[in-house]
């Protein structure tokens, strides 16, 4: 068979139907990958537009240009949006896309169970944005302490949705993991033994066991907060022997893994880009993926720093404080594998490198101020200032706004077949990281000087107003700095530079592929015998006999997770609109929930219930085809 | 494994020549999804001992009765071995047996939470979820636990109402063993829950 023929077989197996229901129903992880990213990127700017809102209330002292109310429900919703529904999500896409291609598989391992963590995802941000249009959005910051988020000081519904939203989330993200460790331990190229995986591949299954652990006590400690408000139970009040501190606990627990969660995958991305950039392989491979692995355990010990001011016992204070500070080993690392790399290579400056290196600079900055931080007294003095507002946001845009811009500029030639413009790039680059800076450093001052984060207003006079004017100027040009890549992204989808396979010269297998490749993605399976398959003489898709097409329906290779020998032929499943229907009903119950409808929450279970069995019925269509 | 051998290749170096039909994808999830369970038990341990701590004599006087924590123990932990025979018998093709084993773990499992509707009457009398901090704790277990049984009978009965378990060339491909996992963790979340909140509470009140 030419290959021409078997192109076009290949084709008509994998391709979704171009119709409404192919819309709703498709599995394909490209398609999927591609609405992470575009979704996570629309939630940025709706939480960007409200943080901008907040600078403005807070350019000048004594300013009112809304309600206090209104002030608290914007700033929640800035930083639940941007921690939750743009900071992971934004990365699962890149995951999505990128992971199958990289490791050679024509799929991820449960495609369905992958459409169900985007409809998921999707839906519970719907949810969470439902309270908003009600005037009745979450308003106690983004980990919501109780009790002031019970019932008696936060009767509207804001925090109902913010607990309902957020266990379909977590729902979201749990199956999302499970999704990707199966993907990247069973799914591998033969060839690709575990040593040889990029290092996205050890970020992302790091992150996803992460997952794994921590989310679950967030499920238990939104469930808790909703017993409490409207159900009469007393986890968090003193009064019939409840703790407050409950939710502090249940929540850090799965706030500090969280930070790991939406920095890792990030590296990663730093980690793909400097070696190809640099045009030598990265520099300690081993550590690097280690030291992921490691930050990914550790991350598990140290959520107590976020309570420091709890009080608690002094060899409690002392582990933490620990614990905390021997995590930094495991970034410095990883920057310092990325700073000898391009030491010891020849760099070439494209716009994805300029994001890296911003990333670099910018988290040894939010890095250092995290350390002092880990530093109890200074802790104690810093605590519920803006210094933590500048920290945070250094190390979120430092770990995840650029590392994600970075890979923007540099997967958008494979994901549409155009090069962004780089001059534009270069533009929207240097606007965001002087816009950034000038935004947040003076944070860390009027924290230091004692201005206390998420208040309303401020008076004049104590020293904070010409730093918070600062900050909101700031704030505007990093919002600039967006906007033209924005500008880039939808100029270049029509008028880009042709891409071709391989613009940028990379090593890796998702490079050998058309740009935006197939629904099959590639007709001859893969082998790999080197980290670096496009760097070494070993031509991977060499198949003269035609042995590796896997053309009998929807095939792809089942590998050993730690050699990738090949074992056995996983049968992909065909489009279905299940996922969507799954997440659509366990939303509907959840919203029912919200408002105590618990006739109409039984139902939306029993729903959630009658999809899962329609999912999962086995079907004879395909069958025979093998 | 005749029935589900996939052979269009030849062989090669990296390839061998016929190649099975993968069937391990869905029980690697169950295995993840009972690890995630897991820790979400361990959440709820921890915050029924976090709410414990610093608090005097919290369970001493009034520690939960365990005559039916017993019975549901041995309802679960006979069900456990029922469903394990019957993962046993489907390996072996005995297929009839497997379904008539999968039939008396279902009615264990129905066994045990009819049981726990007594249990459930019988702590109510004393303490409800609205009394204090315990209540809360307790029946947020319990019914946690109560949920997962029912879910795991929903799966049991669905799995027996499934046309076939002889190895297909169509998902699911091992329903029976992912529905046994499910199973097992659920027996163990039991023994968990009774040594936790029912046995060890009654035997520290012969501490004081």
């Amino acid at each position: 068979m030419s290959t021409t023929a078997v192109a076009q077989r290949l084709q008509s197996i994998w391709e979704t139907p171009k119709s409404v229901w192919g819309w709703f129903a498709t599995v394909d992880h490209k398609e999927i990958g591609i609405r992470y990213l575009v979704t996570a990127f629309l939630f940025m700017c709706v939480a960007g537009v409200e943080a901008l809102i907040v600078r403005v209330q807070l350019a000048r002292p004594d300013q009112a240009l809304m309600s206090p109310e209104m002030y608290d429900q914007l700033f929640s919703m800035h930083g639940i949006t941007m921690i939750f529904w743009y900071a992971s999500p934004i990365l699962s896409g890149f995951s999505n896309y990128l992971i199958p291609l990289m490791i050679g598989s024509r799929d991820m391992a449960y495609p369905r169970l992958n459409a169900f963590t985007y409809w998921s995802f999707l839906f519970s941000g719907i949810l969470v944005y439902v309270a908003p249009f009600m005037g009745q959005a979450p308003h106690a910051g983004w980990f919501s302490y109780v009790p002031y988020t019970l019932y008696s000081y936060s009767p509207s519904r804001g925090m109902d949705f913010y607990a309902m939203a957020l266990i379909l989330f977590t729902i979201s993200i749990t199956a999302g993991g499970i999704n990707f460790i199966t993907t990247i331990l069973k799914m591998r190229a033969p060839g690709m033994s575990i040593n040889k995986m990029p290092l996205m591949c050890y970020s992302t299954m790091t992150m996803s066991f992460v997952g794994l652990f921590g989310m679950p006590a967030l499920t238990a400690a939104c469930i808790f907060l909703e017993l409490d408000r409207r159900w009469g139970t007393h986890f968090f009040s003193p009064a019939a022997g409840g703790n407050p501190i409950l939710w502090q606990q249940l929540f850090w627990f799965f706030g500090h893994p969280w930070v790991y969660i939406v920095f890792l995958p990030a590296t990663a991305i730093v980690s793909m880009i400097i070696p190809v950039f640099s045009r030598r392989p990265i520099v300690g491979y081993s550590y690097v993926a280690v030291s992921t692995m490691l930050t990914g355990a550790v991350g598990f010990s140290v959520w107590m720093h976020h309570m420091f001011t709890d009080g608690m016992s002094d060899m409690t204070m002392s582990f933490f404080s620990a614990g905390s500070m021997m995590i930094s080993i495991f970034t410095i690392v990883q920057i310092i594998c990325w700073v000898v790399t391009m030491w010891k290579g020849r760099v070439v400056m494209t716009t994805a490198m300029y994001y890296a290196l911003g990333t670099i600079a910018a988290l040894v900055v939010g890095g250092l101020n995290g350390v002092v931080t880990g530093i109890i007294p200074l802790d104690w003095q810093a605590h519920n200032t803006y210094f933590i507002v500048g920290h945070i946001h250094y190390v979120l845009i430092g770990s995840n706004m650029f590392p994600v811009f970075a890979g923007l500029y540099y997967w958008y030639p494979k994901m549409t077949g155009r090069k962004l413009s780089e001059t534009l790039g270069k533009w929207s680059f240097w606007i965001m990281f002087i816009g950034f800076n000038v935004g947040f450093f003076p944070m860390q001052i009027v924290g230091l000087l004692g201005m206390p984060r998420r208040i309303y207003t401020y008076p004049a006079g104590l020293g904070w107003s010409a730093s918070n004017m600062i900050e909101t100027v700031g704030a505007f040009a990093l919002g600039i700095g967006i906007l033209l890549s924005i500008i880039n992204f939808v100029y270049s989808r029509r008028f880009g530079q042709i891409a071709g396979k391989n613009p940028w010269n990379a090593d890796t297998l998702e490079w050998d592929l058309d740009s935006p490749p197939e629904p099959y993605s590639m007709v001859h399976l893969p082998t790999v015998i080197t980290r670096h398959p496009l760097w070494d003489n070993h031509d991977e898709s060499a198949d003269p006999n035609d042995e590796r097409i896997l053309d009998n329906g929807r095939l792809t290779y089942i590998t050993t997770w730690l050699d990738a020998k090949v074992v056995s032929i996983a049968k992909m499943p065909e489009e279905t609109i299940a996922p969507m229907l799954l997440a659509l009903t366990m939303a509907l119950c959840l919203l029912a929930l919200c408002f105590q409808l618990v006739y109409w929450a039984c139902g939306g279970f029993g729903a959630t219930l009658l999809v899962a069995f329609y999912w999962l019925w086995p079907r004879e269509k395909g069958e025979e085809a093998l | 494994m005749t029935t589900n051998t996939i052979a269009p290749n030849r062989g090669s170096k990296f390839i061998p020549t016929a190649l099975p039909l993968d069937d391990t994808r869905g029980i690697w999830a169950m295995w993840m999804v009972v690890a995630t369970e897991a820790a979400l038990f361990v959440c709820l341990f921890g915050a029924y001992f976090y709410l414990e701590n610093n608090k005097d004599r919290w369970t001493y006087n009034t520690p939960p009765a365990e005559h039916w924590g017993w019975g549901m123990l041995g309802a679960l932990i006979v069900s456990g071995f029922t469903i394990w025979l019957g993962d046993r018998a489907v390996i072996r093709q005995a297929y009839l047996r497997a379904r008539a084993l999968l039939a008396c773990t279902l009615l264990l499992g129905l066994g045990f939470l009819i049981m726990e509707g007594f249990d459930y009457a019988s702590h109510w009398a004393t303490l409800t979820p609205y009394s204090n901090s315990y209540g809360s704790i307790f029946y947020t277990i319990e019914s946690f636990d109560a949920l997962h049984v029912i879910v795991g009978v929903l799966i049991l009965g669905y799995v027996l109402a499934m046309p076939r378990y002889a190895p297909a060339r169509r998902a699911p491909y091992r329903p029976y063993r992912v529905a046994a996992i499910y199973w097992y963790f659920v027996v163990i979340v039991w023994i968990a829950i009774f040594f936790l909140l029912y046995v060890m509470p009654n035997l520290r009140i012969y501490g004081f």
